[in-house]
């Protein structure tokens, strides 16, 4: 493979990867790639103008909050002070006596108007089921969880109200820390499992143990990650409008998963005709697919009980209390290692802190598949994996969600091989990279690597960063005293969800209840002819109407600015499927594909019509500009490359524009040729073409938990002060592989924001819980959350390899990087510790921490 | 996260505020830029019946040195001694965080208080607290608070029974306490033209816009051969409520300041002061913190080049 060094892809790169080209052999036969009818236009792989920034930027744009409907109640929730407590008696005669209060939702109306959630894939290794409700009906199982609700004429009223209900606790001993959970004599969160650990399992690949008896020396670790979320600017927000004349509910929600909120809706409540709009979403990042639905209930319970719109949203403290949180996980990892620093296994034992709730015991566990090998080549690994309930915040998907922390557990071992050895990391990981002449490459768990050039990006990163000079720099500034450190990190990220994954660790489950992933998208020549887009996804602020916008464009040669992407999301409107979700770095695969697929078909109609009309072949005509002309002579075939179709000014080619064609399609039966269904208007659904083999599990568990991998080497250079522990971010470098860029400015967006997320994680940003089980990061101060003043400058540079299996070569780009700066931040900061010895195991890196760390090498 | 209902007033003038106070005891709270009260309001961990907004009270945002009137300015009695004395500046109560931050006056006479001024949270914040409000509030972290106390500042409180002067040495008793009475309204803050010191604030906190888990405000005047002729130094963060940390000052006063002087004098910053402990920082880490600060502000005046002053023509 040929990496394009450090410029974006065109739509012409991609052609040149499947067409002519002999250098390479491409994985499959059929193409729903890019074939004679590829875009013609070239605004995919340019930053063109934002079509959400505008508004946004204006204050324009269209959040829950912002919706009022006519005879609109507020909702507030009541959430319970306790850990750990069984609710004893419950008297709301005094909130309902308040001015301006409408009603209460008790935990017994709870249970006896709603059915409990359905498990679902998040607890997958659940055995044994247990009834969860929308809010607590018996126990609480953490500060914070849901215990009733309020519906008043205002959010005041409502707030007011809550300090009058009278809930009656018997608490009982919280369970905070899982050595304590998993004590023979620990309370239990739920009497009924019998225990606190709902769930123990293993993957295993290759022959770990032979790996083991093979093995010249065995490297150990314990490694820890902690909990954090990201706390996005919108807490969760819901509008229920129940009309019980016709069983109807239409909900109002800032989700990022439709299907969520539809099963829970549906299931929950026996309602079929359930409608779901999403506006725009202020930040989603995983926090806003799982606990949200809850509310959504209970906010439409409220709605069903009162017969009026009912509006809930969430407060700060209530966010950071029980909006859930990523799992707090600990390993015990040994690495089986030859001298020259080939890593032959991995046996990893996992402990997951999953907090007070079953319905996502397994998530953090099953998403390691995702990257389970990294980048590396690696033959033999087992993961072993226990889930604890404990009296905390559940915890829910986010960015990257166990990936993160297989990353962590990768990276900080190549670390200690290197040091155990005395090599380089560099030169550790080199030697364990997947050669890029190994694409596609099958990982031993059955995921395909669609494209890679890893060792080339270490290369180039290593050369930008100057890593020579920093390593003689870090040198001089040890002799007076100063701690330089560079951190090093290599990460895959996956794209593009498989719903069958999960089923790998569970041989008990048959069937398959999904597999793979559906999402469509539909698009109309409009009979102004205005072109309008309908993803089949919400959009959480990734500019997803931007990109798909230039996708389409070009397909039909059109500038981005003339096409309308249809906002909000509306189930009942929107042609979406199981992937019809922000999550699983679905968006660049499903909803990518399936506009891509519609502009293709809806160019055929547009050329069929057209040809007819202006009595040309098809073949002969071009779209550009909003038009259909024939094909000037002399023109060479399009290779994509600009505009080269202008009609010759000499003779005029017979034109026909959009908005004529409109006209005919939507009200001119005399002109459409015979058989032509008026109209001009296609819809696709997209699957993935590729995902066999191993789209589900075969017998050895090997599955595709996800279809494309781009990639990226992270490089952190920190200097730290020994004496107050204090770490500033001198440079951070990513060198990114993410397949064709359709928007530079977009991807990078993506870059920024996740790199200063998982820069924040390592460097402090936790959620602390006291030995109570009462957490003491209320506020985002507390949280720690970095702020632009935080946040380094962060280079990027691409060196894009297009997947062999996308529409336009593009991979994922949404969790990025997220999942390696975690352990680079962790790489750099042990580094500039090395005079005192220091080796990081645990996050987050705060002064503190880093103080401690130097105090007890010290002693 | 919405405040419990209250009454809320924007008196005109100052009496009007006072009998406001009066009226309604215990029940009131004076808002004076709300970056404090407005979150704990909404935390609901303040519930005040009624808020007296001092924004509309004309005088109150000003920023001037001794006998230099201001336009709009009413002039008020300075107490004897300190007119004698030395030149002293004038520092309303609803004067804004970044007017101090911009403020040539005090750039020049009393770098100090931009100093510390521009390290308090973000320029939003900064856009709207007030150094009346901060030193009100009586955050145990409040920065403007080691400032005032390292400036020797002298607070001027106006009550139902006239007006008092009240030392920064005795104004913070405690934990978001102050020696104001409820009825009371700090409504200026006299300081020192600072003449020949250097000053430096420092803090350490776990985020640029956070609160202070240690920090330090400077004053110092050196005398011959780079000694320590005189200092004052208040610290932020570490404990109730901010304090002098005169035992620091006292291991200086006429000693060479080389490092390792400082950093033996600043080891007892914090000794035989209760640390505070929080999520944070631990107590250890505070203290610890607390020494290493204390010691690189008196460096920092130490080796800052610009000693506060009047210029000619000012």
């Amino acid at each position: 493979m040929v990496p394009l060094n450090g410029t974006y892809l065109h739509a012409r790169v991609a052609p040149r990867a499947v067409g002519t080209s002999k250098t390479r052999q491409r994985t499959r036969g059929e193409s729903p790639v890019i074939s004679a009818e590829r875009p013609q236009g070239t605004s995919v792989g340019k930053s063109v103008r934002s079509h959400e920034a505008p508004r946004h930027a204006s204050g324009r744009g269209h959040f829950v909050d912002d919706y009022r409907l006519p005879g609109m109640l507020h909702a507030a929730v009541l959430r319970s002070p306790h850990p750990h407590a069984r609710i004893v008696g419950f008297d709301v005669t005094e909130a309902l006596g308040l001015p301006g209060m409408v009603a209460v939702l008790t935990p017994d109306d709870v249970r006896s108007m709603s059915r409990p959630f359905a498990p679902g894939r998040y607890a997958a290794g659940l055995r044994t089921p247990v009834p969860e409700y929308a809010s607590a009906v018996d126990k609480v199982r953490y500060v914070g969880e849901p215990v009733a609700a309020v519906a008043a004429r205002d959010a005041a009223t409502a707030e007011d109200a809550l300090d009058r209900i009278v809930v009656e606790y018997e608490p009982l001993p919280p369970v905070v820390g899982t050595s304590e959970a998993m004590r023979r004599d620990a309370p239990l969160l739920y009497e009924e499992l019998g225990t606190n650990v709902p769930w123990r399992g293993a993957v295993s690949y290759g022959d770990v143990d032979a790996a083991f008896r093979e093995a010249e020396l065995v490297v150990r670790d314990r490694l820890k990650m902690h909990r954090y979320s990201s706390v996005p600017l919108e807490t969760f927000a819901c509008i229920a409008s129940a009309d019980p004349t016709n069983a109807t509910l239409t909900v109002w929600v800032n989700a990022q998963v439709p299907d969520v909120i539809d099963d829970a809706l549906r299931e929950g409540l026996g309602l079929r005709d359930v409608r779901i709009i999403i506006p725009d979403i202020g930040g989603g990042f995983g926090q806003k697919i799982h606990l949200i639905r809850k509310y959504v209930l209970i906010t439409a319970l409220l709605s069903l009980k009162t017969s009026r719109p009912v509006k809930w949203v969430e407060d700060r403290s209530g966010h950071m209390m029980a909006g859930g949180h990523a799992c707090a996980q600990e390993w015990d990892v040994e690495a089986a290692v030859q001298r020259d620093g080939t890593v032959l296994g991995l046996r990893v034992r996992e402990t997951d802190d999953v907090g007070g709730s079953i319905s996502t015991l397994t998530i953090h566990f099953t998403n390691k598949l995702n990257n389970l090998f990294n980048t590396y080549t690696t033959q033999h690994l087992s993961l072993e994996g226990s889930s604890v309930v404990t009296n905390k915040c559940p915890v829910v998907p986010n960015r990257g969600i166990g990936k993160p922390g297989m990353c962590f557990v990768w990276e900080r071992t190549m670390d200690r091989v290197a040091q155990t050895l005395g090599m380089s990391p560099v030169e550790v990981r080199t030697v364990n990279l997947i050669p890029s002449d190994q694409f596609p490459y099958q990982t031993p768990n059955g995921n395909i690597y669609d494209s890679g050039d890893y060792a080339g990006m270490l290369r180039r990163a290593m050369e930008r960063i100057g890593y020579e000079e920093l390593r003689e720099e870090q040198a001089r500034l040890r002799e007076q005293g100063r701690c330089l450190g560079v951190g090093l990190a290599v990460a895959v990220e996956p794209g593009g969800r498989n719903a069958a994954r999960d089923l790998a660790l569970f041989p008990g489950i048959k069937g398959v209840s999904g597999s793979g992933g559906v999402n469509g998208a539909t698009i109309r020549l409009e009979r102004s002819g205005m072109v309008t887009l309908l993803l089949g996804s919400p959009n959480c602020g990734q500019s997803h109407e931007t990109t798909t916008s230039q996708i389409v464009g070009d397909v039909l040669g059109l500038s981005p600015d003339r096409i309308s992407v249809i906002s909000p999301f509306d189930s009942e409107v929107a042609p979406w499927g199981s992937a019809a979700a922000n999550s699983g770095n679905n968006f660049h695969l499903y909803d990518i594909g399936a506009a891509h697929d519609a502009a293709r078909k809806l160019r055929e109609r547009i050329l069929t019509l057209a040809g007819h009309l202006l009595n040309t072949d098809p073949e002969d005509l071009v779209l550009e500009d909003g038009a259909v002309s024939r094909r000037s002579r002399g023109t060479p075939d399009q290779d994509g490359v600009g505009p080269s179709h202008a009609p010759s000014p000499h003779s005029p080619t017979p034109r026909l524009t959009f908005a004529e064609l409109g006209r005919v399609a939507y009200g001119n039966q005399a002109l459409l040729p015979k058989g032509f269904e008026p109209g001009l208007q296609e819809t696709s659904y997209y699957t993935f073409p590729h995902a066999e083999p191993f789209v589900v599990p075969d017998e050895q568990g090997r599955v595709r938990a996800q279809f494309t991998f781009s990639a990226a080497v992270h490089i952190a250079v920190v200097e730290v002060d020994p004496a107050t522990g204090e770490v500033e971010v001198q440079r951070y470098l990513i060198v990114s592989d993410n397949g064709t860029i359709i928007n530079p400015s977009v991807v990078d967006g993506q870059i920024y924001g996740s790199a200063a997320h998982g820069i924040s994680v390592a460097l402090g940003e936790a959620f602390v819980y006291d030995e109570d089980g009462r957490l003491l990061t209320l506020t985002l101060t507390d949280y720690g959350k970095s702020t632009a003043l935080e946040t380094p400058r962060i280079e990027v540079e691409h060196r894009p390899m297009p997947s062999p299996f996308t529409t336009l070569g593009q991979k994922a780009a949404g969790e990025g990087a997220a999942i390696p700066s975690p352990a680079a931040i962790a790489s750099a900061v042990e580094d500039a510790l090395q005079p005192f010895g220091v080796r990081v195991r645990e996050l987050p890196l705060t002064p503190e921490a880093i103080w401690r760390l130097i105090g007890s090498s010290a002693r | 996260m919405i405040p419990a209902a209250f009454e809320y007033s924007a008196p005109a003038s100052l009496d009007e505020a006072l009998a406001l106070l009066s009226a309604h005891g215990d029940e009131a709270k004076v808002l004076a830029g709300g970056q404090s009260l407005l979150p704990l309001m909404k935390l609901r961990l303040a519930t005040p019946g009624h808020l007296v907004d001092l924004t509309r009270i004309p005088g109150l945002n000003r920023i001037e040195q001794d006998g230099v009137p201001s336009a709009g300015d009413q002039r008020i009695p300075v107490p004897v001694a300190s007119r004698l004395q030395r030149p002293m500046l004038s520092i309303g109560a609803l004067t804004l965080y970044c007017q101090i931050e911009e403020s040539t006056l005090l750039r020049q006479a009393c770098p100090l208080l931009p100093q510390t001024a521009s390290a308090v949270a973000d320029v939003q914040v900064r856009n709207r607290g007030t150094i009346g409000g901060s030193l009100a509030h009586a955050d145990p972290a409040g920065d403007m608070a080691a400032a005032a106390l390292a400036l020797d500042a002298t607070l001027r409180a106006v009550g139902p029974s006239g007006e008092r002067w009240i030392p920064a040495a005795e104004f913070f008793t405690g934990f978001f306490t102050t020696a104001l009475a409820p009825d009371e309204i700090l409504v200026e803050m006299r300081v020192p033209v600072l003449e020949g010191w250097t000053t430096t604030y420092r803090k350490a906190a776990p985020r640029a816009s956070g609160f202070a888990i240690a920090g330090v405000a400077v004053c110092l005047r050196k005398g011959p051969d780079e000694t320590c002729q005189e200092i004052r130094i208040g610290v932020t963060g570490v404990t109730e409520r901010p304090f002098r940390a005169h035992a620091v000052e006292d291991a200086l006063r006429g000693k060479p300041l080389v490092a390792s002087v400082i950093e033996e004098a600043a080891e007892a910053v914090a000794e035989g002061v209760w640390i505070a402990e929080d999520v944070r920082a631990s107590a250890a880490y505070r203290a610890h913190l607390a020494r290493i600060y204390a010691s690189r502000a008196i460096q920092g005046a130490r080796d800052a080049d610009t000693p506060g002053g009047l210029s000619t023509g000012l």
